[in-house]
Order: structure tokens, then C-alpha cells, then sequence
């Protein structure tokens, strides 16, 4: 059974981890500058998001998703906003996604954006 | 306040259509703008109540070849409503439901996205009511359209296959895609009631409307909330209407 403050102690140590996980990425990009383009994709999409996948995902990665839908585009940050969770455990569950090979994620000046399919302008 | 409403069941033949023409109508006399769009691409029927040549057919948003916005007619001035009252239209035509029928998985991912950028759309220039009338049963466009919307009014038969059978959509789709859902009971006898014992007893019943044979003759190309407000079906829209608004 996890605890209340544990849980908290978990997503701060989760969140710092992604943080480092960013700065690494950034400082990977930063070191070979030669084609940076502020749509840098970072994943490969392989699994359409229909309706009949959104239904059959885990609770969790379905809200990050249909949220996601909604918005077409967005950062952690911009989900957690909607879904009233931390950002780092909504840049968790996008990363699953992304892993799941659902959605794919780009970087737009400092940020990471996530999107599901890029055939959808 | 503004909401998208998908009207859907679990069987066939169960009043849907009847109902969302017919609720669009009741919203748009209340003074909401209010749109209505077509989703059976299986069994498409607006073009029945509506006498309309549109420019651009709904299928036509769900391949990108239009906006939404090409796709929805004004129909306000044909039934004098306060509010506005848009329609949109799918094509009846056999070759655009085949076309529909063989799409896959990737297409209707795609569909799907171009559903929630239509309703966005249509919310942001100043809808307020969209009202979506779906296909029975689940297959991908009824579901689309119940993922899109924030209220689902599910319409059901009194038999006890159909009852079953809601029960599994609400279980196993509504309240797995988080849908304030609201049960309408159509074509009922003897004022007979959703079984008291249902498993869905937090569901709502927002109404009953009796089997009433002359329903059938007067909703082709008419609505009968204007045509008769004070008929058994007509009250039943007001009544629905303002349990939906009230369902936020
Ligand atoms: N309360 C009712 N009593 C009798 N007939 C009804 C009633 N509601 C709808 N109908 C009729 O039932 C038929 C099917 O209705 P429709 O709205 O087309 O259903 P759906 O869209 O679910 O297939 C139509 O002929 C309609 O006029
Ligand atoms: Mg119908």
C-alpha cells in the first residue's frame, strides 16, 4: 500500500527524472547543431489512435489520450492542466504512448510536443 | 453553455433519428444556435426531413475534402426558430456507403480527429448545441461520434434484448469513454418502465414516450414539435431537452 506522502515523494523523484531526461535531450541536440529544425521528430508512429484502441487502453493512458485528442498538439504541462495531475506523471503516461508507438513527440524551440498521427495536418 | 450531444442505441429503429431532429428543433426554438449533424453513413435519412442539395455532404469533412462549416446549412428561416438551426447531411447515395463501410482502422483514427476539429469548430463560431445522430449498434462511426460528444442520450425499445444490450454499450463504452449518458425509453406500452432492478439504476431516465402509431406518418418531412407542440412527442422533446441541460 502506497502512502499519500510516498506517492508524492514518488512524483517528485519522477518528475525530476524526466527533467533530466529533457536536459540530456536538449544538450544531445545541442551538441550536433548542424540540422537542428524546431519539428525535430523523436519516435516513430506505428499504431493508429481509433476509438476502439482508446477504449481498450488502461485508464490512465486513456485520459492522457483522449485529452490528447482534444487538444490535437501539447506538452506534458498543457495536459496536466486538464487532467488535474502532475505533470510529470502526465509526461509518463505520453511517453507510454509514444513507446506504444501511438503518439510521437517533437521539439518546438524548448519544448516537447506530443501528437498522435502526422497525417492529420 | 454549450455541449455536444450524440444520440445513439444499442438496436435499430429505436426513435433516434425521430428524436434528435426533433430535439435540435426544440433547442434552436429555445434560442440556443444549434447544429444537427448526420452520422448514420450506413442508413442516412436527413435527406428525407431536409429538402436540401448541400455543396459539401458530411463525408465529405471526415476525408478532408471540406470544413465543416462548408458542410452545415442554415435552415433557421424554413422553421422561423429564434435560435439558428444548421443541418448537415450525409450522403444517401449507395456509393459513398460503400465508400464508408471499407475504410480501416488508420481512416477512421483519422475520421475521429476531424470529428473533434469539427465540433471545436462549430462550438467556436458559436454553436451551442451539437447534436449528433448516430448509427445503432457499435461500430466505428456511432462511436466516433459518442467519444466526441459530452452527453449521450441512449434510446431504448421496451424488449428485453434491447435493454440487455444498452446495458452493455453503457458499461462498456459510455462509462469507459466518462459520457454523462441519460436513457430516453421509445415506443413504451402501458407506461412500462425501465426495469427497477437495472444494473444502470444511475443512469436517468429522462423520459418515456408511448408507441403512438401516427408518429410515424408525421415525422417525414416535418418536424412535430413545431408542426404539433402540443402532441405526447412534442412535450416528451421539451421535457428531454431541458433533463439534458440539465445534465452538466
Ligand atoms: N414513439 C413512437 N411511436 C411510434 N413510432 C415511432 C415512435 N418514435 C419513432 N417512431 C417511428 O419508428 C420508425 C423508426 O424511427 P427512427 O427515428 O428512424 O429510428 P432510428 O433512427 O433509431 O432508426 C420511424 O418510422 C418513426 O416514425
Ligand atoms: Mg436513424
Amino acid at each position: 500500500m502506497i502512502t499519500m506522502s510516498e506517492n508524492d515523494t514518488f512524483d517528485q523523484i519522477l518528475d525530476k527524472l524526466n527533467e533530466i531526461n529533457e536536459k540530456l535531450d536538449r544538450l544531445l541536440q545541442d551538441t550536433n547543431n548542424s540540422n537542428i529544425n524546431d519539428k525535430d521528430k523523436e519516435s516513430i508512429i506505428s499504431n493508429s489512435m481509433d476509438v476502439m484502441t482508446l477504449i481498450s487502453l488502461p485508464e490512465h493512458l486513456r485520459t492522457t489520450a483522449t485529452t490528447l485528442l482534444k487538444l490535437e498538439q501539447a506538452t506534458a504541462n498543457e495536459i496536466a492542466e486538464i487532467t488535474e495531475k502532475e505533470r510529470a506523471v502526465e509526461s509518463n503516461y505520453l511517453n507510454q504512448l509514444v513507446k506504444l508507438g501511438y503518439a510521437y513527440k517533437f521539439r518546438k524551440g524548448k519544448q516537447i510536443y506530443f501528437k498522435f498521427d502526422d497525417n492529420v495536418n | 453553455m454549450s455541449f455536444t450531444l450524440a444520440v445513439h442505441s444499442s438496436k435499430g429503429g429505436t426513435g433516434k433519428t425521430s428524436i434528435a431532429i426533433n430535439l435540435a428543433g426544440v433547442y434552436a426554438s429555445e434560442g440556443y444556435n444549434v447544429c444537427l449533424l448526420d452520422f448514420d453513413f450506413k442508413a442516412p435519412s436527413f435527406t428525407n426531413f431536409f429538402k436540401i442539395k448541400p455543396r459539401y455532404w458530411i463525408n465529405d469533412v471526415l476525408h478532408d475534402r471540406c470544413s465543416i462549416k462548408d458542410a452545415v446549412n442554415d435552415i433557421s428561416n424554413d422553421f422561423d426558430t429564434s435560435g439558428r438551426l444548421y443541418v448537415g447531411l450525409t450522403d444517401p447515395d449507395i456509393e459513398s456507403i460503400r465508400e464508408i463501410s471499407s475504410k480501416d482502422r488508420d481512416w477512421q483514427a483519422k475520421a475521429l480527429r476531424f470529428l473533434i476539429r469539427a465540433k471545436k469548430e462549430l462550438i467556436d463560431s458559436g454553436i451551442d448545441v451539437v447534436i449528433l445522430d448516430t448509427s445503432p449498434g457499435i461500430d466505428y462511426e456511432s462511436i466516433n461520434a459518442v467519444a466526441a460528444s459530452d452527453y449521450v442520450a441512449v434510446v431504448v425499445k421496451q424488449n428485453y434484448t434491447c435493454i440487455k444490450s444498452t446495458e452493455q454499450v453503457i458499461d462498456g463504452i459510455y462509462n469507459i469513454l466518462h459520457k454523462n449518458c441519460a436513457i430516453i425509453e421509445n415506443m413504451c406500452h402501458d407506461g412500462y418502465l425501465y426495469p427497477k432492478n437495472s444494473k444502470n439504476q444511475n443512469t436517468p431516465v429522462v423520459e418515456s414516450i408511448p408507441c403512438m402509431c401516427d408518429i410515424t406518418a408525421k415525422t417525414d418531412n416535418d418536424l412535430i414539435v413545431f408542426s404539433e407542440p402540443d402532441h405526447v412527442f412534442s412535450k416528451a422533446m421539451y421535457k428531454i431537452s431541458q433533463n439534458i441541460t440539465k445534465m452538466g
